[in-house]
């Protein structure tokens, strides 16, 4: 046997046939090397958590082929991912999608990347090194006690990781027949005993194509660097990071539109005793859009955010904290519309405390309420309240109630359509208007959930939901004579349910072979208010939600180093504007070459030549097969 | 398993050793292979019993526990029992029971019990502080009064105080080490041990 050779003293017989092997005769460098394909620890550890939480870890993303946010989000089966075009994405949870889909907050380190616009997220604008991402948060229903307005439906928390875990060199390249990205990334030790990693990454996606057959114009070009620089300490450690990009989309029939930005995070965090936890974080962000038939907006944001967590008498876990977000948003107005004011300096300010009391050994009480004050509506209160009760280590039931809101954005107060308008007695008149009465939408939101491992190689988890929704945003014909902001206005003339069931289970079939499935079924229903003359009922009010969807994804891990994994996926129906239901394949097909080289070949949508997943035919955009190959070499 | 050498390994070895090493993964990889299954071949190869999972993550870190006492100078009586110490995770506990019967460390024996929550740390060589340990600090800063070689597994791990953290990287089992927090507790690491860690923090 070759152990034989070795310096390696007692070197045990690694025996083929299984009779005398143990664990405890590997040395280090092997048990170093040995793969672990359990559920990892964050899953772990939030397996007690009251609420329906899916995490994608880091090797689902590497093993998915997915090289952008949006294509991994479409990993958690309680999300709804729709691509609009090559850039574009609609996501939400628990329905309520659109084009410019308001109901979902989602973080980068804690960076929050809504738009202060419509309280959405402009996908062209966010990237990450996929290769750097710890773990995906994904929590379907309200995290407004946490985290404030806007996580009305869902929060998606994007988590990289440490400076420490990303020592040494990576470069990735992958060209395909619809997009191409590079990556290259470096970490290292600083004098001060900190550790760093720097990084560039450019991505090109070309335009993809209608219906109908001609091209979209909506391909990018995107430029990105930053860094990301952590000192651990003894009890506490510092964080700073920063991005720095610039992307040209293209435009139909026009030059490219101009988008850049950059932002700076700087977090300490200090563990004060044992039963207390302190962490101080403070966002700088910055972002330009010179899209002439959409926003020209610069917004600069500066985020400052306090939390101290303590344990009190062994039975209380409090949190309480407080934040303040200000926003300078600078508009001109686009060939198309225009907000008023041009320019608006917003505000947020919050205080929020939760307490987590353990009633008795398996069950904890979480009370918490949060209020918010912003601009245009004043204070919000966002209360909630959680139960959950763990009759034994692997499986715990869970039930909430929360209210939520989502406070109006600029769009709902300041917008204004036509960009030019036609002036009657020295009066503009526009045609489309923000309401100046418009308040927030508001949710209620009742939860029941159960998770359970019965045995180390399955667990699954489902969560009932049942929402009431109030106050949903329409548009309205204007009654107030003269003293309007459009002939149509923008107001809270609608009101639904959404109610559901997500499901999700994981099955290590065999130690090589892992299943995951997922499933959400949902009945999101709308309906007008007494009074509303809502006609298109195109804003507010939920048609582009599938009453179900589910996915089933394999994950092989194959001899010589190779591994499968393949994802099948469907999505229902969307009412209006109609997409029809479709099934998608993705799939990957890894080779770690050498150690240090991995080869990949991905194709993603490899069922149809192409599919839609949002919008109006025939001048919607449709997604295509995509066959990629990917090369990752480390150093 | 009882020669294990506590000293470093003379540099002038490292290549025979990365060679033997990669000689060894050859070995291990064909048989998994063979197996059907390339890195996770091991726990098939443990008496017919398929586990998967969790349960490998345990053994491999029980197993790492039972290595660590063999890189490490303890003081005391040459043959006496280590006495090896788990508070929070009680599976690892029963995987270190299992490892450890019949085995020794450089001639000792070992031993182990499960720890609670306030439990003194005297009289123990080794203690492991799982995730969900509800005063990590307070019981970490008394081991090291101690000269315990703590272990913990919590990405904070050596902020809170802990000598040896595991940490999962690439889906793999690895561990970082605090030379400060050692020579608080006046243990001294084989540089074999610090070699093959992940990560090393020195003194700042």
């Amino acid at each position: 046997m070759a152990p034989a050779f070795c310096s390696e003293p007692a070197q045990p017989a690694l025996q083929a046939d299984g009779q005398s092997y143990d664990i405890a005769d590997l040395s280090l460098e092997q048990l170093n090397n040995v793969v672990i394909t359990s559920v990892s620890r964050q899953e772990e550890r939030l397996a007690n958590a009251a609420a329906s939480i899916f995490i994608i870890g880091a090797a689902d993303i590497r093993r998915s082929g997915a090289r952008s946010l949006p294509e991994a989000l479409r990993l958690a089966p309680n999300l709804q991912v729709a691509r609009q075009n090559a850039r574009d994405y609609s996501i939400t949870s628990r329905g309520f999608n659109g084009q410019f889909a308001n109901k979902l907050l989602v973080l980068i380190d804690g960076r929050s990347i809504y738009s202060p616009l419509f309280s959405g997220v402009l996908w062209d604008a966010q990237d990450v090194v996929m290769d750097d991402i710890d773990r995906i948060e994904v929590i379907s229903g309200p995290g407004a006690t946490i985290w404030g307005a806007n996580a009305v439906n869902g929060v998606i928390n994007i988590i990289t990781r440490s400076a420490k875990d990303t020592q040494g060199g990576l470069a990735t390249a992958s060209a395909g027949n619809r997009d191409r990205d590079a990556t290259v990334r470096y970490g290292g030790t600083l004098q001060s005993g900190g550790h760093y990693r720097v990084y560039g990454r450019v991505v090109d996606i070309d335009d993809a194509e209608r219906a109908a057959g001609m091209n979209d114009g909506t391909g990018l070009r995107r430029r990105q660097a930053g860094f990301r620089a952590d000192w651990d300490r003894p009890l506490g450690g510092l964080t700073v990071s920063g991005d720095i990009y610039a992307a040209d989309l293209a435009q139909p029939g026009r030059a490219d539109a101009a988008l850049s930005g950059a932002n700076l995070i700087a977090r300490v965090t200090r563990k004060l005793t044992d039963d207390s936890d302190l962490r101080v974080q403070l966002v700088l962000d910055h972002v330009e859009r010179n899209q002439p038939l959409a926003f020209i907006e610069r917004l600069d944001v500066v985020d400052l955010d306090a939390q101290h967590s303590l344990r009190v008498g062994g039975r209380h876990n409090i949190t309480w904290g407080g934040g303040y977000r200000y926003a300078q948003d600078r508009l001109t107005p686009s060939l198309v519309y225009g907000f008023i004011p041009a320019d608006r300096s917003l505000h947020w300010g919050s205080l929020f405390a939760q307490d987590e009391w353990s009633l008795r050994d398996d069950l904890r009480l979480t009370v918490g309420a949060k209020v918010e004050h912003n601009n245009y509506t004043g204070a919000e209160y966002l209360p909630n309240v959680r139960l959950a009760w763990q009759p034994g280590p692997t499986q715990l039931l869970w039930t909430s109630l929360s209210r939520t809101v989502r406070a109006p954005s600029r769009y709902d107060r300041d917008y204004r359509s036509p960009a030019t308008p036609v002036i009657v007695g020295n009066v503009p008149r526009y045609g489309i208007g923000g309401g100046p009465d418009f308040q927030s939408e508001t949710a209620r939101v009742a939860e029941l959930g159960y998770r359970i491992q019965p045995a180390p190689a399955w667990s699954y988890s489902a969560t009932l939901f049942y929402a009431d929704y109030d106050r949903l945003r329409t548009q309205e014909p204007n009654v107030n004579g003269p003293a309007y902001s459009g002939l149509r206005q923008v107001a809270n003339g609608a009101a639904g349910t959404n109610r559901g069931i997500e499901m999700w289970a994981r099955w290590q079939a065999m130690p090589s072979w892992r299943l995951n499935g997922g499933l959400t079924l949902q009945r999101v229903r709308t309906h007008l208010k007494e009074g509303s003359g809502d006609s298109g009922g195109v804003l507010g009010v939920a048609t582009s939600d599938p009453n179900h969807q589910w996915q089933l994804r394999s994950s092989h891990d194959l001899p010589r180093d190779m591994q499968l994994d393949w994802t099948l996926r469907y999505t229902g129906a969307l009412v209006r504007p109609a997409v029809p239901s479709y099934y998608e394949l993705d799939a990957q097909w890894l080779w770690k070459a050498r150690r240090n080289i991995d080869v990949a070949l991905i194709g993603q949508n490899l069922l149809h030549p192409y599919h839609a997943e949002f919008g109006a035919a025939p001048g919607r955009s449709v997604v295509q097969r995509s066959v990629v190959l990917k090369l990752t070499v480390r150093f | 398993m009882t020669r294990y050498a506590k000293e470093s390994v003379p540099k002038r070895q490292q290549p025979l050793r990365a060679a033997c090493l990669s000689l060894v993964l050859l070995v291990l990889g064909a048989a998994g292979a063979g197996a059907g299954a390339g890195a996770v071949a091991a726990p098939q190869m443990q008496a017919g019993s398929a586990l998967a999972g969790p349960n490998l993550e345990r053994s491999v870190k029980a197993a790492y526990l039972f290595k660590f006492l063999g890189y490490v100078e303890f003081s005391g009586d040459p043959g006496a029992a280590l006495n090896v110490g788990v508070m929070a995770a009680d599976d690892v506990a029963a995987e270190v029971t299992r490892l450890t019967a019949g085995r020794t460390v450089n001639g000792r024996p070992v031993t182990v019990r499960t720890l609670r929550d306030g439990d003194p740390t005297t009289g123990l060589q080794m203690l492991f502080v799982g995730a969900g340990a509800e005063r990590p600090v307070q019981t970490l800063r008394n081991a090291a009064q101690n000269g315990v070689l703590t272990v913990t597994d919590d990405e904070n791990g050596l902020q809170q105080g802990a000598i040896i953290n595991f940490r999962l990287v690439e889906d793999r089992i690895r561990f970082e080490v605090s030379l400060p927090a050692a020579e608080r507790s006046n243990l001294k690491l084989s540089s074999r041990l610090l070699s093959v860690a992940y990560h090393v923090q020195k003194g700042n």
